[in-house]
């Protein structure tokens, strides 16, 4: 199992999957701010401005960092922000969850309202509730792998930076993530 | 979460990420026609006359006419007392059954499941399109149990 995890092959998956929910997950948002504002509020984490401002900056920053984690630029530092997110959305979702509060959209990705309920996804995928944490629990794994990957020296883009004599650019620096291309 | 105390992650590219997103977020927030207000809830359009809890009871006790928009299941099981079911999701044939009383009424107040809750926001709007001004009821029913105010419970039909 540790070989499996700390494998580049497996890094390189990882994170173009991560990266790929996450900028599809932010497109929804970014095109309809207003709808992700009500989304947030209905969390009822924090009060309705907060919730604006959440709604404007989080569906970029999801944006920026499943972008670099794609481009396998600054690959420790995004997924660091997407665990970030992701604890932070696990978190929210317990305290929704612990307090009884029906959200039946979480907007974690698609904020379209059904005129007619649908089939699929059925609602249990929708809303906040077990589904969700786990889903975002797996990420969060993904992501916290991503983020240690390369302190051993096996960087998450180790298979793509290769040099020719076999050493990892990325194994020695402080900076790390490999940096810009 | 020592882990990502690490040395190997650089905290400066980290913060960078994180302002840049919430920089272009406010940039193309500020430039798009689909940007929102920051500074008030997007439930909140102009005409809407928001109305905190304590405020509500006041009207109450004056013989206001109190709306529940949540759906009629919810005004089944309680209700702030004398409310009528005013569901955002029924409300053609709802408001044909409330109109009487409307027409009769010296104050008008909705209310529905509070915080995100735009059901009442709707239903005012509607009101207000077939000439009837009817205030909202701030945060909603959460609003009301918080500031311990009176609630029928008694089951309805």
């Amino acid at each position: 199992m540790k070989a499996l995890v700390s494998h580049p092959r497996v890094h390189l998956v990882l994170r173009l999957l991560l990266g790929a929910f996450f900028v599809y997950a932010s497109l929804d948002k970014i095109a309809n701010p207003a709808a992700f504002a009500k989304v947030v509020y209905q969390w009822q984490v924090v009060g309705p401005v907060p919730s604006n401002v959440v709604a404007v900056t989080l569906p970029w920053i999801e944006l920026l960092a499943g972008g670099l984690l794609i481009a396998g630029a600054w690959r420790r530092e995004a997924a660091l922000v997407v665990t970030v997110l992701l604890v932070v959305f696990v978190v929210a979702a317990g305290s929704v969850m612990a307090r009884g509060i029906d959200v039946l959209n979480c907007g974690c990705v698609s904020l379209a309202k059904d005129a007619v309920p649908s089939a699929w996804p059925p609602a249990w995928m929708k809303g906040v509730g077990w589904f969700l944490v786990t889903r975002n629990l797996l990420m969060l794994a993904a992501a916290a792998t991503l983020v240690t990957a390369g302190r051993a020296g096996q960087g998450a883009g180790a298979i793509e930076h290769r040099q020719p004599s076999g050493a990892l650019p990325e194994a020695t620096g402080s900076g790390g993530a490999g940096g810009l291309p | 979460m020592l882990l990502f105390l690490d040395m190997t992650v650089d905290w400066k590219r980290f913060m960078l990420i994180l302002a840049a997103g919430a920089s272009w977020g406010f940039a193309w927030n500020a430039l798009s026609s689909r940007g929102i207000v920051l500074g008030q809830s997007v439930l909140v359009q102009a005409g809407d006359e928001l109305v905190a809890a304590p405020e509500c009871k006041r009207l109450l006790d004056r013989g206001a006419l109190f709306l529940d928009a949540r759906p009629r299941d919810f005004w089944r099981m309680s209700r702030i007392p004398g409310a009528l079911p005013l569901p955002e999701e029924d409300f053609d044939r709802a408001f044909r059954e409330a109109e009487p009383r409307l027409r009769r009424a010296n104050a008008i107040v909705v209310y529905c499941g509070g915080y995100g809750c735009e059901a009442s926001h709707l239903v005012a709007r509607k009101l207000r399109a077939k000439g009837f001004a009817a205030a909202i009821l701030d945060e909603g029913m959460p609003a009301w149990q918080d500031a311990a105010l009176p609630l029928d419970t008694e089951p309805r039909p």
